[in-house]
């Protein structure tokens, strides 16, 4: 495929075949999931987000910073303690201090972080590339020495010189590590730079990447695929996609997007989905918006007319899976956009029933109801306005009795 | 700067003219529970319009008396934008269009074998007659027309070229392929797209929804691909999941694919705020480019980097975007934070202080389970000196 025109290469990958074997979640809410600014799990919190992780089937959990010390450290040891069957994973920074920390807290695995951009290197570290090199060489080889698994976390990567990734890339597989993370720390890529810079660092280098995006433009999940497409191999997600700023690849997102787009089923247990969402939602203090995708609690509640309709009639039509393989419900509401049909069929799942014209009428003045109110209506307010519909005239309401 | 540098590996980006059609005020308010008053939508459309949004959908004339009321006051406003209704193909829904004083149209049709089936209970031919038969209305009373074809992208290709060749026909100034259930990733948009403007060359806008997270990746996508125009929506609302958010639109374009369209992003954060409170939908504090948190640091490296040059974690300053810069002291803050913050109370610490006062302040955050304010910043200081005061009392003693 080499030599073709990268958007050749990359509408040949539409609709590809992928392996689930050679895709693997590593789920960060633990560490950049509460790294998030304003946000603070308890112990007991990190624990439980912990088993729940494990219990719905990712492979590997970043549980935290070790070398923050104090209640952080504590929460990594316990966690590194239950025996899961994921992988643990500490976050360090390049700098042999922490790993002593991380191999204190019994994790089988670590991550060793350092800037690969000339920016971060020069006006954040302010040193050099080689002393970057350097770091990589001194903590992955000190890491190693305990046996652990090695992620090197090229942060900033997406601004860093090609050459310079593939530099550090060839460094790090040198030394020993298993894998090289690609941090689009400031979300800046699109998937076409994405698939085309993995892809490179893939070809040239040959080591296993995962994938960490973030969300700054609305493309995390995008991005996390595209790379999985370039022939990365680990996706680091975080649930509801908490994370610092716009947040990162949220993990229910990109599993199900993996599932219904990809063709990929990972064998992780969607149906607690929502149910762990809610729990992340309460400990991070950060609501689930009702229009979240794979989540939200809106996802399967109609109003419109032609969709309410339409969907009753056969729910593929707007699903393409249903509300309970997430945890969800559907449900029709009645408001603005509601329509005849929609009504009848609500009054009757409220044990009412309205002759067609009649509808026509109730319906009008629902919808001036749901204007004035400024919402979709309450069921009791249905009925309600049907009650004293049917009472503005006698003979309706003769009708209703005989029916009745 | 370093991206520069690597520019000989970036991939082709034809610069374009990209054409945004806003549908906040329509798909935006078809969002299951949301329904804006009068007001708001005379007062969003003004928005969207000020800013230098070029079309705005306005409204569905069919839904009622008091929608097409509304339309019709929006109408009367003047705007520069260019203003669309929309409506389902039935030949006597035009009537409604043009008695709302708009001139311009989009006629949706769903196209896919399964919308055929279940939504109109019909066939391929009369989705065709029916469009063709709306198109003629639509042009008898000179109006400007778009087709949208629902469910474009589970539709059989040939069927779709089919329905877009029927519409340019007939005079159709553009065609709008809906990803009704979000059935594409980029690669399939890019494919998809790439394939019909070849055959085709006529001018293409594309609707994405979010259910996957990738409405914006998606739109992308097809701008690569050669498409026209993207269908947006403030904060992304609309059914479901909603639609491509105007604010990740604009400024992925602008930051990513070097397309500037020359819109007033100072206003986003606004416009974001008016929407969340008419639609009463909330803007989550991490919802990209407008949530009060994308230009929050907290943890010791962001901060501290941030500190020294925000081009180390801000693509671009958050004063573009109507927003400003905090820097928030909880958990994983570090010292040069406590430093920066103390020295804006006008308080000088040294490194060893600031340490101390770090370590008494993540012990809070962790006990509170949130960051802190200001003010409990400076009590911390207090009894910090208090401590330290004793503490060289008793040393003196000693």
């Amino acid at each position: 495929m080499r030599g073709l025109d990268i958007l050749t290469e990359f509408s040949m990958k539409a609709g590809e075949k992928l392996e689930p074997k050679n895709i693997k979640i590593d789920d960060t809410t633990l560490r950049d999931g509460e790294q998030t600014a304003g946000v603070v799990f308890a112990n007991e919190e990190k624990i439980h987000i912990a088993k729940m992780l494990d219990r719905i089937g990712v492979h590997q959990i970043e549980a935290g910073i070790p070398t923050m010390g104090g209640d952080e450290k504590e929460a990594i040891k316990a966690i590194s303690a239950l025996n899961l069957s994921c992988s643990i994973l500490g976050w360090n920074r390049a700098v042999v201090s922490d790993i002593d920390d991380s191999v204190e807290c019994g994790v089988d695995a670590v991550a060793v972080s350092i800037s690969a951009s000339d920016i971060h290197i020069e006006q954040k570290l302010r040193k050099s590339r080689e002393w970057v090199l350097e770091s990589v060489r001194t903590a992955v080889d000190y890491a190693k020495k305990f046996n652990l698994y090695v992620s090197v976390n090229a942060e900033d990567a997406s601004r860093a010189d090609m050459e310079f990734l593939l530099q550090f890339a060839r460094t790090s597989k040198e030394v020993g590590a298993d894998r090289l993370r690609y941090c689009d720390t400031l979300g800046i890529l699109d998937p076409f730079e994405t698939f085309m810079r993995v892809r490179t660092i893939i070809d040239i280098i040959g080591i296993d990447i995962e994938m960490h995006t973030h969300n700054d433009f609305g493309m995390a999940i995008a991005n996390a695929i595209a790379g999985i497409k370039a022939g990365a191999t680990y996706v680091n997600t975080t649930i509801n996609g908490l994370g610092e700023r716009a947040g990162n690849a949220s993990f229910e997102e990109f599993v199900m997007a993996l599932k219904y787009l990809e063709g990929v089923d990972l064998g992780i247990d969607t149906h607690l989905f929502r149910n762990l969402s809610e729990y992340i939602a309460t400990a991070s203090g950060r609501f689930i918006p009702a229009w979240k995708p794979v989540v939200g609690a809106n996802l399967f509640v109609y109003e419109s007319e032609i969709r309410a309709s339409t969907v009753m009639k056969e729910p593929k039509t707007f699903e393409l899976f249903r509300p309970e393989d997430v945890g969800l419900e559907r449900k029709i509401i009645i408001g603005k956009n509601s329509g005849v049909n929609t009504l009848i069929q609500k009054l009757k799942s409220l044990g009412l029933k309205i002759g067609q014209k009649e509808a026509e009428e109730l319906s009008e003045s629902i919808r001036e109801k749901a204007l004035a109110f400024k919402r979709a209506l309450f069921d009791s307010e249905i009925i309600e306005a049907y009650n004293s519909y049917m009472k503005s005239s006698p003979e309706k309401s003769k009708i209703k009795k005989r029916e009745g | 700067m370093a991206k520069e540098k690597s520019s000989e590996k970036k991939v082709t980006k034809d610069r374009r003219s990209v054409n945004i059609i806003d549908t906040t005020l329509r798909n935006g308010e078809q969002a299951a529970g949301v329904v804006f008053s009068k007001h708001e939508k005379i007062r969003i459309a003004k928005m969207l319009d000020e800013i230098g949004i070029p079309e705005i959908e306005i409204g569905t004339p069919t839904l009622g008396p008091l929608e097409r009321e509304i339309i019709k006051e929006i109408v009367s406003s003047k705007p520069s934008a260019k203003l669309f209704t929309y409506c389902e193909a039935f030949p006597e829904n035009i009537a409604f269009a043009v008695e709302c004083g708009v001139r311009n149209v989009i006629i949706n049709i769903s196209t896919s074998e399964l919308h055929i089936k279940v939504k109109y209970g019909k066939t391929r031919t009369w989705v065709l007659n029916q469009l063709r038969e709306t198109m003629s209305e639509a042009r008898h009373n000179n109006l400007n027309f778009i087709v949208s074809a629902e469910d474009a992208t589970r539709t059989d290709l040939e069927f779709l070229l089919k329905v877009l060749n029927v519409a340019e026909r007939k005079g159709a100034t553009r065609f709008r392929i809906c990803d009704t259930v979000s059935k594409l990733d980029p690669f399939r948009t890019f494919l998809l797209l790439n394939t019909i403007i070849n055959t085709t060359n006529f001018p293409i806008e594309v609707y994405n929804h979010n259910d996957f997270g990738m409405a914006t990746a998606n739109a992308m996508a097809a701008i690569r691909a050669g498409a026209k125009s993207l269908v947006t929506s403030v904060n992304g609302i609309g059914e479901g999941t909603g639609n491509a958010a105007l604010e990740e639109i604009v400024m992925a374009l602008k930051y990513l694919e070097d397309i500037d369209l020359g819109i007033n992003t100072a206003k986003f954060r606004e416009i974001s705020e008016y929407v969340a409170k008419a639609s009463a939908r909330a803007i989550p504090v991490w919802k990209a480019i407008v949530g009060t948190n994308v230009f929050a640091h907290e943890s010791g490296i962001h901060a501290d980097g941030v500190l020294k040059n925000p081009r180390n974690y801000e693509v671009f300053e958050p004063g573009e975007v109507g927003l400003t810069r905090q820097l928030v002291v909880g958990k994983h803050s570090g010292s040069h934070t406590i430093l920066h913050k103390f020295k804006e109370f006008g308080i000088d610490l040294t490194i060893n202080e600031a340490n101390d006062i770090l370590s008494m302040a993540r012990a809070m955050a962790v006990d509170l389970k949130r960051p802190l304010f200001e003010k409990e910043l400076i009590y911390i200081y207090n009894e910090y000196l208090e401590k330290k005061k004793i503490d060289e009392e008793e040393e003196v003693e000693v």
